[in-house]
């Protein structure tokens, strides 16, 4: 069932050299190895330290593939991130591969419905229609009504990261990363995004997360894909 | 990371870039302005130039805009119908119209990019009247319009730029280039010279702006926040060269090269 493959990571390595601390070495990825399907949950899964936000954040190209491959399949067509210009990987972002964190960046002036909706206005989605989705998504994650024409900054952790999170799931990417998307979370909003998470998986998107809350990662996750932290080179 | 970074505009894959800069260097004599820079520019992308002062941002932006002839390498425009193009071998009248319909110019001082002592409304309509446009009511409108967008209050249109504050000649500044719709907007530090309150209103506004207008644009800034904020991909440059480029987030979040890594690790946060 190749067809629903959307993920391919083969032989990802990364290592952190910083050239400030007399040039430290910090191997993070020996060789990962993950394929991830249309309507799988994969939770990245082991020690801190042991390179589960490098792993997710490659898969994003946001840190750098220095060796192997990551490939997305976007628009029918595998993508690899390692060699892609700019503008693939762009349009990867923009159509097909989203990416929720715990921390929203507050843009400022802009009010927490405009900042859940551009990602739809983004795409040409009309303004009517993707405001629309915003309200219920906000609604669905329990901001009050009164905050939605607002521009997060004055809001609680807590409300922020949940204004990400309807950000996060309003353009129904194929490809899903979540990164700790429920840390800070109350429990019955920790059951919100566990609900949310599981429709986003039925509905057929590929889903890549970390989540150290053992109950939401019993809830979501069809499968655990561990890593181990490496030995620190000489 | 940037989960909330500027929404990308639509991609089309079938049009060729906008603007190819190919290993364009300017020296001063035995001085290097900037060495060897290539990349090209999509509609719809806005590239960041950081660095600090003396890096060759501006040599760069000036050589880009057609305002400083590349002692060698080409910069290649995509002109309407015609394709690419290089800029220094159009005639001086063509890149001059150029420069003034389908390419904005924002300067850090506003002085730079305004004339001061005349009307906030001719400042803006000048631009029109130099593409032919002669009908003074219709002039009148379309100034209006482009400053309430830049959120100026359409009262002050025959107040002289010189009784605005700052931040609001750097608002006319940026609606006399937006007023003949260009493709490529060249802005050189357009908040640096702005309060902090003033410059979030001003980028929010060029952020909403460049996507709502699919404009492409290059922006030099010696602030990452700004590079952040507005920009798709990243330049950072030193001593004239490009030592790293990627996504804006890529180069801020994984910086490889230990200047990159000196000038994300001494910002207060970007």
């Amino acid at each position: 069932m190749t067809a629903d493959l959307m993920v391919r990571v083969r032989g990802l390595r990364k290592t952190f050299v910083l050239h400030h601390q007399n040039g430290a070495r910090l191997p993070v990825l020996d060789g990962v190895d993950l394929d991830v399907r249309r309507g799988e949950c994969v939770v990245l899964h082991g020690p801190s330290g042991a390179g589960k936000s490098t792993l997710l954040r490659s898969l994003y190209a946001n840190y750098r593939i220095q060796q192997g491959s990551v490939e997305i399949r976007h628009a029918g067509e595998w993508v690899n991130l390692a060699d892609a210009a700019p503008r693939e990987l762009l349009a990867v972002r923009a159509q097909t591969v989203g990416y929720v964190s715990q921390f929203l960046r507050v843009i400022p002036r802009v009010p927490a419905l405009e900042l859940v909706a551009q990602p739809l206005l983004g795409a040409g989605v009309a303004r009517r229609d993707a405001e629309s989705r915003a309200g219920a998504l906000l609604a669905r994650m329990n901001v009050p009504e009164k905050l939605w024409s607002l521009p997060p900054a004055t809001f609680s952790g807590g409300e922020q990261q949940r204004v990400n999170i309807a950000r996060g799931f309003i353009s129904r990417f194929p490809v899903l990363l979540l990164d700790e998307p429920t840390a800070a979370l109350d429990a019955a909003n920790r059951a919100v995004v566990a609900d949310m998470i599981d429709d986003a998986r039925r509905e057929g998107a590929a889903i890549v997360g970390i989540f150290h809350d053992d109950e939401v990662r019993g809830r979501v996750a069809t499968r655990l894909h561990p890593l181990a932290a490496l030995p620190e080179a000489a | 990371m940037a989960t909330a970074s500027a929404s990308a505009p639509e991609f089309s894959s079938t049009h060729g870039p906008l603007l190819r800069v190919n290993a364009v260097t300017r020296l001063y004599g035995e001085r290097t302005g900037c060495r060897n820079v290539s990349f090209d520019l999509h509609q719809g992308e806005v590239l960041a130039i950081a660095g600090e002062s003396g890096s060759g941002k501006t040599t760069l932006l000036n050589c880009i805009a057609g305002r400083s002839r590349p002692t060698a390498g080409t910069v290649e425009y995509n002109l309407r119908h015609e394709g690419l193009r290089d800029i220094y071998r159009l005639s001086e009248a063509r890149l001059r119209l150029l420069a003034r319909t389908d390419w904005g110019f924002v300067h850090q001082n506003p002085r730079d990019g305004l004339r001061i002592d005349v009307s906030a409304g001719a400042n803006v309509g000048e631009r029109l009247m130099a593409i032919g446009d002669r009908h003074y009511g219709r002039i009148r409108d379309t100034t209006g319009d482009w400053m309430r967008r830049v959120e100026l209050d359409t009262s002050r249109i025959d107040d002289a730029p010189a009784t605005f504050s700052g931040g609001m000649q750097q608002r006319l500044q940026i609606a006399r280039n937006l007023v003949t719709h260009p493709r490529l907007m060249f802005m050189d530090e357009p908040t640096a010279s702005l309060d902090v309150s003033v410059q979030a209103r001003l980028l929010d506004l060029l952020r909403g702006l460049a996507s709502e207008l699919g404009l492409a644009a290059i922006v030099v800034t010696h602030d990452l926040a700004v590079a952040r904020l507005l920009a798709h991909r990243l330049l950072i440059m030193k001593s004239g060269e490009v030592v790293e480029s990627g996504l804006t987030d890529q180069v801020l979040d994984d910086p490889q090269h230990p200047y990159t890594q000196l000038l994300v690790s001494s910002v207060l946060q970007a």
